[in-house]
């Protein structure tokens, strides 16, 4: 049991969530003087 | 929906009445004042329709996260957390998986490139100048003009609901004056006073669900503490909610059972990639002014939207643990039954007279976001689309001020018409028939090379027609209140389980991509010139 959930699927979930918001930071930080079309290149 | 009635109500009475008109009546003075400054720097019909196509990227990421979230996603969606549980996560998941970093990266940058070097000013404008199509423009317009007001109608009657306890006027007054404040700022303002208001409130909408999270843990003991008590609750999850696959609230429901395919199609999947092609979030992109506004708006997007949709979902289903621990009751027993009623009533129970403020703000907030952007969809549609395609008159700014006040009009009457429960169900219908008619068609049209309008056409009508046939006589959700298999077959559905609990989404938008694909390597495009302007 993490944090007091047992269901990993739950967990997966919050992970994943948290997951993707630090992606899009990481993206928006990489990326944020490029110019470049899709996918940020 | 009736349960934002009561349990609004209570919130309103909870606080001293004064008090709260006097907040919400200075929220709405500052939203018009922002308005106007939109107002004032609109100066042509790319202004009004595309905000100059010069947006900063924290407006543009908080006017699409803002437009896209209403009060639906907070209260409503909120509400079947506390009544299905965290497993509701996976649609934070999907929001902003799909919602923020393929909206952006993977659509967003080629629909900004190509609109602007098309000039595209409306969803359908992009789509008919990709397929060098009047018909595909047209048909496009038609879906919005049709189908939009449905949606509009709901958060219509979600926001007079609110103002009327508030303001203590009487419902019908509420909804006219409700329709008329939004559309204030929309009809001079156009989409700069959209995209400014739109900021303003999503900056409310942040703090209100802040101090809801941070509160909720405070009260329930601490992150652990609270999830454990919650996890604890599992023995008392309701008979008839066990015997359909629920297995607490902080689990899965048992894979293929009933509340498992609710959740996973219509919940998570449903809205999760509906928001894709909705047409009022797509002309969010065609605002930036190059790729790295866009780049910014999703580092900032995320963020903003976790705190929205993942803290609604996670303080809703804890909610069961404040209700058990204060009443003996989970919270949809606590709530008197309705799912929709769990929020407010959480609110009003367990928060500060001054938190309640700031909440029914946030509330009033994801309306009005979402409500004015409907508005502006709706309005240039008709105009630029429908009624003034090819002509110079449809980028007129008057003309297309009149298409708004029309579309308002339209909308305010279908609210008088529609039921109130409508809210939620109405949210997934719409987004759910955008993605099936639009998806694939706005995907091959600016990833194809050479994207066959054949194609497009048959895809989008395939979609909207097999969305409505599944919506009429399997899903019984809407096609048990809608009535027509009742009354053309004797029952509510024409498939049994599980197929009935299996969202028309899941079905439609399959079928028009597949018709998507076949019609386009049978077809080969009449007219070359997308060459001219399409990005491989």
């Amino acid at each position: 049991m993490l944090l007091g959930i047992s269901d990993p699927q739950i967990l997966i979930g919050y992970g994943l969530a948290i997951g993707l918001v630090l992606a899009c930071v990481v993206y928006g930080w990489i990326y944020w003087n490029d110019n470049g079309d899709g996918h940020g290149s | 929906m009736d349960g934002y009635t009561g349990t609004i109500t209570e919130m309103a009475m909870a606080v001293d009445p004064l008090t709260t008109a006097v907040f919400v009546l200075l929220y709405i003075v500052i939203t018009l004042i922002i308005g106007y400054v939109g107002y004032r720097q609109t100066k042509n019909s790319d202004d009004y329709l595309v905000a100059g196509r010069d947006s900063h990227p924290i407006v543009i990421a908080l006017s699409y996260g803002a437009t896209f979230i209403s009060t639906s996603a907070i209260v409503g969606f909120g509400g079947v957390a506390a009544n299905l549980g965290m497993g509701l996560i996976w649609l934070t998941v999907l929001n902003i998986g799909v919602g923020i970093l393929i909206a952006f990266v993977v659509f967003g940058k080629k629909t900004r490139e190509i609109g602007q070097r098309l000039s595209a000013v409306t969803y359908p404008d992009l789509m008919g100048k990709i397929y060098n199509s009047p018909l595909m423009q047209y048909i496009s317009g038609l879906i919005i003009v049709i189908a939009m007001p449905l949606y509009t109608a709901a958060i219509l009657i979600g926001g007079a609901r609110f103002l009327e306890p508030t303001l203590n006027m009487p419902y019908n007054y509420a909804l006219l004056a409700f329709a008329a404040i939004v559309a204030l700022y929309v009809v001079f303002g156009g989409l700069i006073a959209v995209m400014y208001t739109d900021a303003f409130q999503g900056f409310i909408m942040l703090a209100g669900m802040s101090a809801l999270l941070v509160l909720t843990y405070v009260y329930l003991g601490g992150v652990t503490a609270a999830h454990s008590a919650l996890t604890a609750m599992s023995d008392l999850v309701p008979s008839t909610l066990a015997a359909q696959g629920m297995t607490g609230w902080t689990s899965m429901p048992s894979p293929g059972s009933p509340i498992w395919w609710t959740l996973i199609s219509t919940l998570v999947l449903g809205v999760g990639i509906g928001v894709l092609a909705q047409p009022q979030l797509v002309v969010r992109f065609m605002t930036a002014k190059d790729n790295k506004s866009l780049n910014r708006a999703v580092a900032m997007g995320a963020p903003w939207l976790l705190m929205m949709t993942g803290v609604a979902f996670t303080v809703g289903a804890l909610t069961n643990v404040y209700f058990y621990q204060q009443t003996g009751k989970i919270a949809i027993d606590a709530a008197g039954g309705n799912v929709d009623a769990i929020i407010p009533a959480y609110i009003n129970m367990a928060m500060p007279d001054i938190f309640v403020i700031i909440f029914m703000l946030t509330l009033l907030s994801a309306a009005m976001s979402t409500l004015s952007g409907l508005y502006h969809a709706m309005g240039t549609a008709l105009i630029c689309d429908i009624w003034g395609r090819g002509r110079a008159c449809a980028l007129s700014m008057k003309a297309n001020r009149v298409g708004v006040i029309i579309m308002m009009i339209a909308s305010v009457l279908l609210a008088f018409l529609m039921p109130t429960n409508i809210i939620a169900r109405a949210t997934a219908m719409f987004m759910g028939l955008c993605a099936a008619a639009f998806l694939p068609s706005f995907a091959a049209g600016i990833y194809v090379k050479t994207p066959s309008t054949k194609a497009a056409l048959w895809s989008m009508v395939s979609g909207a027609v097999s969305w409505f046939l599944w919506t009429a006589f399997v899903h019984t959700a809407e096609s048990k209140p809608l009535g027509v298999c009742q009354l053309l077959f004797g029952t509510p559905a024409l498939l049994p389980l599980p197929w009935t609990v299996i969202d028309p989404i899941i079905i439609a938008l399959p079928f028009s991509a597949v018709i998507m694909i076949l019609v386009q390597h049978r077809s080969r495009r009449p007219d070359t010139s997308k060459e001219d302007y399409t990005i491989e």
